[in-house]
């Protein structure tokens, strides 16, 4: 079977890929979108339209955008910290569920304190309990070199299984006792709300803010210090970091407990800013986790960038939501993304390959 | 084969070469790594096309579009690289290749006709065991009787006795001889001149990529061959020195090293040699006789199992490399772009790959980009590298080039000794003088280098005293006056200088 | 027990969809999607295709096979052609056709979700066995696809370990460079068995939908996918042990709904968990020491194939 184009290595990158792949990425989906409205009869351009209206085109629109993207921005991250340094962690879903459960024991346990230090605690328990889940990864692979895609996978699923435990399964402390019928977690207290931060008529969370906040850290941590050029080198050349005494490790370990706690500190955002419970369905249906993978892709694992990208989502989850109706049915949101996705991943091919028609006369003979 | 030329990017590997083999022969083709041995043999088994040349069979002329064709014409090859699958079984691996329309395997009337096959040719091995359990030596007697399976009346073997430990060698013999007997070829690969006069018929010598010559084993000797294989004598120009060697100031004491490779067999064998203080100490050897894992236990990369390394009189703990960098070891390795350097990474990012962990490249962790950019600069400049800048990915970069930054980077250490590997392997003639240079240079200002090579020529231009390495062990130990092309490439090839061997 | 059986088998059908799929090497992590799609396409086939309820069933199951087939060659042209990160494409896979993706919003624009199943796969009762102690409710007392799945399991069995083709497809899985060598065509091999691997996992969402529940809601497979993939690390890529494995794995599932109902919490949720500990733990022996050698993943699992410039 011999396909008449053939991919070649590329041995530069143009510049312009940077930014030109996403963007290119990202008309393809649409198009490919498109097609899809168009084949189930409905019309793609009024579709975009309202999403545009919807997702950014008022203050009050992007505020409520700045809602949908800012767990986006934290699992964004977590997922790009572990794959620059080639760790597949696609356990940000479960590490963020462990970062709603260290977040809401502080909101209960410290409701007594100033609103200042029980945020303080949340974020702090927060990026505790989801650092921890992923170090399991990350010890995992590194004593035992499991594969952390399977590994961070499964514990996805037994920390929803935890997250329903305590709320549905048993009368823990974050159960309230006085929820009748549906089982609900306790409410937080007033003071352990996180407020909003108002610039202009936008409401900006204060999630948000941290991340932001985080996205910068990250960057600096990857691009400006020590920890940051280890990481780079093993992830480029693991026989270049051994004949450097470099220890990979450790590294492994440390790399998956800071996407962990990243996604845990979404985790925290979610019970803090948004919704003030530890909510095991609502959070569970979300995805948050899956979605901060497809954020990390396109932004193309930079931590900054992650940051526009999650607000793009955002838009389009945010749309999709206001949307919702026989005209605009809920599946869409997802099909667009999984179409971004595939766009980007087939564009980055393009980085690293140049299409070539394959060369039959100079060969010799076709095989 | 007749007039083959294949020609590859920037070096023509076969160069107008003839080449000949008789039924029942065992048909030896010796020369030096480079020498394009390998590149005729995937030539003649269909892997490679001719650029210009033929290849006949029986006095027909073949072409051969795929190695499967190859392989039905009745030509079989052994690779030094087997191609097996591990978890397979003997039998599962040698049916995997064949033409047939039944759609059930039938491994019972195989493992037949393989145990049929492994008696008539006395090769010991268990149709059901599977390949990991099976030792090096043992499968490379299921490549073996895979060919013979299939068929195959030409037999061709790449550096066999590679990972073989003598009595396997010996036992591999054996089974050559018995196929010849009944009418088969054998084309044995190798630079082991004793046992080219041991197994071989007929031997043909590859230089450079020509025919040098084809001999009757009876008729000459390992002598003869060694200097066929190197050439005549060349008079060279030995660098002129700024400062001399001193033997006895020793800065690099290697002391009974033992140490395994990565397959888990033992790469050396008590290794002990001394290097002084501005001398160039030269390792000469074909590539694979421990050089590698030499070079890699001196720098820490590889653990030594028993033995010792002291710098400076101060012994170095075992297998860390940083402690090695902190004790003045350098190591310049073979692989320059994927060990020595990261290749995606920019040529500053590279210049501090050693030296990022401390001031005033880092201060509390941080990179400080400018100091580094600063350095760089002045790095590009003093040794003269070609690049627009200093961010470019040193991937980029020619040949020359990178071989410079990693000098440089490694020169500006201040180290007290340097472990260098094939440095001017692939480089142009320029570059070529310039890492020579740099290397003198080094040598001059006190550091002890080791020089590992296998470029003769290089080596009698630069080294004070010449080592050559065989299976592992040190067998040559010669003061660059007294040596010449012949005594070391009797040495590199496993030959010994006091016997006349024939 | 029984019930062990009838919650695995959609497990199995997947796992074997993912256990071939693995053996020629490729990683698919879209499974989740594979099934959903089948699963909806299915529902949609029993709305719309008059007949008998045996043939609208059988083309139901059909065209979820053949729904889960196309997404799985869309996974195989990424994976195998474009030689992207095979996770990746998995994932990008499972969020395009998964609960919240396409299959839901095929769901909405067929408006399969409102009603019940018009022809769903029933229980069978061949026979009449069903009532004999013990083997009765497990061995008679199940569904056509169950039946089915046990002839699949033999002719897998037999395919791999027996046959010429399964040898290859064992050889492309295990070094692609030395099928290459002997003239073996990999990236046929991958695409075939990916797309194999994806008409089994919409077969297998078929069962979620017109089985199980039987009606079509978002998301109805709940995970089943994801615990597919990790059952063919648990059955060591053999379809016999996976099925014994889907088996175990569906008995966990139906006895932790029942403990739940019954409140007894923690046991519940713990057996809940049980199929994903137990993959992590066998993943960790497979990975390490002594079984490394003997049971392990297809050594070329998720690597993509390029050949060496002639």
């Amino acid at each position: 079977m011999q396909s008449p184009l053939r991919l070649e290595r590329r041995l530069t990158q143009p510049k312009w890929l940077n930014w030109g792949v996403p963007l290119l990425s990202l008309l393809g989906a649409l198009i490919l979108g498109g097609i899809v409205l168009f084949a189930t009869g409905k019309n793609p351009i009024s579709v975009y339209a309202r999403i545009v209206e919807r997702g950014f085109a008022s203050t009050d629109a992007f505020s409520r955008t700045l809602i949908s993207a800012t767990p986006f921005a934290f699992t964004g991250l977590a997922a790009s910290v572990a794959f620059r340094m080639g760790l597949i962690n696609i356990g940000g879903e479960g590490q963020l569920y462990l970062g709603t459960i260290g977040a809401a024991f502080a909101g209960i346990a410290f409701q007594d304190q100033p609103t200042a230090v029980i945020i303080a605690t949340m974020i702090i328990f927060g990026m505790l309990f989801g650092g921890a889940w992923a170090a399991i990864v990350g010890i995992l692979k590194a004593k035992f070199s499991t594969n952390e895609i399977i590994t961070s996978l499964m514990l996805n699923y037994v920390a929803a299984i935890f997250l329903d435990y305590l709320i549905f399964n048993s009368s823990s402390y974050w159960r309230d006792p006085k929820s009748y019928g549906f089982p609900t977690g306790k409410r937080l207290t007033k003071n352990a709300y996180w407020n909003d931060i108002s610039i202009g008529s936008i409401e900006i969370p204060f999630g948000f803010v941290v991340a932001v906040v985080a996205a910068v850290i990250v960057w600096f941590l990857y691009n400006r210090t020590r920890f940051g050029y280890e990481v780079g080198v093993i992830a480029s050349s693991p026989n270049a970091a051994r004949y450097a005494g470099i220890r990979a490790r450790w590294k492994i370990i440390t790399v998956m407990a800071l996407s962990g706690a990243l996604a845990g500190l979404g985790g925290a955002s979610d019970v803090g800013d948004f919704r003030h419970v530890l909510d095991a369905k609502g959070v569970q249906i979300s995805g948050y986790g899956y979605t901060g993978i497809v954020v990390a892709a396109l932004a193309r694992l930079n931590p900054l960038s992650a940051i526009f990208v999650a607000v793009f989502l955002g838009g389009l989850s945010n749309a999709g939501y206001a949307l919702q109706g026989p005209d605009f049915p809920s599946g869409l949101v997802g099909t667009l993304q999984g179409l971004i996705l595939f766009t980007a991943v087939a564009g980055e091919i393009l980085t690293r390959y140049r299409i070539k028609r394959q060369n039959t006369i100079a060969d010799g003979v076709i095989v | 084969m007749n007039g083959i030329v294949k020609r590859f990017p920037g070096v023509v590997a076969n160069d107008g070469v003839n080449f000949e083999a008789r039924a029942g022969e065992v048909h030896a083709l010796l020369g030096e790594n480079g020498a394009g041995k390998s590149t005729l043999s995937n030539v003649l088994t269909g892997l490679y096309r001719p650029d210009e040349g033929t290849v006949s069979l029986n006095d027909e002329v073949v072409h051969f579009d795929s190695p499967r064709i190859a392989l039905e014409r009745g030509i079989g090859m052994v690779h030094q690289h087997f191609r097996l699958v591990n978890s397979f079984t003997v039998a599962e691996n040698i049916i995997l290749g064949e033409q047939s329309s039944s759609l059930f395997m039938d491994t019972a009337s195989a493992v037949e006709r393989i145990s049929a096959l492994a008696t008539q040719y006395g090769i010991a091995v268990d149709p059901s065991a599977r390949i990991w359990q099976l030792s090096v030596g043992e499968q490379q007697r299921v490549e073996i009787l895979k060919a013979l399976y299939h068929g195959a009346k030409v037999l061709i073997l790449d550096e066999p006795t590679a990972v073989l430990t003598p009595q396997e060698a010996d036992a591999l013999f054996t089974v050559l001889r018995s196929m010849v007997a009944e009418g088969r070829t054998v084309i044995f690969i190798s630079h082991k001149l004793d046992e080219v006069m041991a197994v071989a018929d007929r031997v043909t010598v590859l230089r450079a990529g020509k025919t040098v010559s084809t001999i009757e084993c009876a008729t000459t000797s390992t002598r003869e061959l060694a200097r066929l294989m190197v050439g005549r004598d060349v008079v060279f120009d030995r660098v002129i020195r700024a400062n001399h060697a001193k033997p006895d100031n020793i800065v690099l004491q290697v002391s009974n090293i033992d140490a395994t490779d990565d397959r888990g067999r033992q790469a050396l064998k008590s290794i002990s040699l001394t290097i002084g203080e501005s001398e160039i100490v030269a390792i000469a050897g074909v590539a694979g006789n421990g050089q590698r894992e030499l070079a890699e236990v001196i720098s820490g990369m590889r653990p030594a199992t028993r033995g010792t390394i002291a710098v400076n009189n101060e012994v170095v703990p075992n297998s860390r490399v940083r402690k090695a960098m902190t004790a003045g070891i350098s190591h310049v390795p073979e692989d320059r772009l994927h060990t020595g350097l990261v290749a995606d990474h920019s040529i500053e990012d590279n210049l501090i790959l050693k030296s990022y962990r401390g001031a005033p490249i880092s201060k509390m962790s941080v990179l400080r980009r400018r100091i580094i950019r600063a350095q760089a600069k002045e790095t590009i400049e003093k040794y003269d590298v070609k690049t627009p800048d200093t961010i470019t990915p040193i991937r980029l970069l020619s040949g020359g080039n990178v071989q410079k930054v990693l000098l440089a980077r490694e020169f500006d250490s201040l180290p007290s000794v340097m472990v260098v590997s094939s440095p001017t392997r692939g480089l142009d003639v320029g570059a070529i003088e310039n890492v020579r240079k740099r290397l003198v240079d080094a040598a001059d200002s006190g550091v002890g280098v080791l020089l590992i090579s296998e470029d003769l020529e290089e080596i009698f231009a630069l080294a004070d005293r010449i080592l050559v390495m065989y299976e592992g062990s040190i067998v040559g130990n010669i003061p660059a006056a007294e040596a010449n092309r012949e005594s070391i490439g009797l040495l590199m090839g496993g030959g010994s200088l006091s016997a006349e061997n024939n | 027990m029984a019930s062990g059986v009838f919650y695995g088998t959609p497990l199995f059908f997947a796992a074997l969809g993912e256990l071939f799929t693995e053996r020629s090497g490729v990683l698919n992590l879209g499974v989740e999607g594979m099934m959903l799609m089948g699963g909806v396409s299915a529902v949609w086939a029993s709305q719309h295709i008059p007949g008998t309820s045996w043939f609208v069933v059988l083309c139901s199951i059909l065209i979820g096979a053949f729904a889960g087939a196309l997404v799985a060659a869309l996974h195989a042209f990424l994976c195998v052609t474009l030689r992207t990160n095979q996770t990746v494409a998995g994932l990008s896979i499972t969020i395009f056709a998964g609960a919240l993706g396409l299959s839901s919003y095929f769901a909405n624009v067929w408006d399969v979700a409102s009603e019940t199943v018009k022809h769903p796969i029933r229980i069978l009762n061949p026979g009449g066995l069903a009532d004999t102690p013990i083997v009765g409710p497990i061995l008679f007392h199940q569904t056509i696809l169950t039946y089915l799945s046990w002839v699949l399991c033999v002719l897998s069995v037999v395919y791999l370990f027996r046959t010429r083709t399964g040898l290859k497809l064992r050889s492309v899985g295990e070094s692609p460079q030395t099928a290459d060598a002997v003239g073996i065509n990999v990236a046929k091999y991958r695409y075939i068995h990916t797309i194999l691997g994806g008409a089994l996992a919409g077969v297998g969402g078929t069962y979620y939908s017109l089985t199980i529940v039987p009606q079509w809601v978002d998301g109805v497979t709940k995970g089943a996918g994801w615990i597919a993939i990790a059952l063919v690390i648990f059955g060591f890529w053999r379809p016999d042990l996976t099925l014994l494995g889907a088996y175990l794995f569906g008995a966990l599932q139906s006895l932790g709904l029942t403990l739940k109902s019954r409140n007894i919490q923690i046991n519940g949720s713990i057996l809940d968990a049980m199929p994903f500990i137990m993959t992590v733990l066998v993943l960790v022996i497979v990975s390490g020491g002594w079984a490394h050698k003997r049971l392990r993943a297809p050594a070329s699992l998720g690597v993509p194939y390029e050949r060496e410039e002639r």
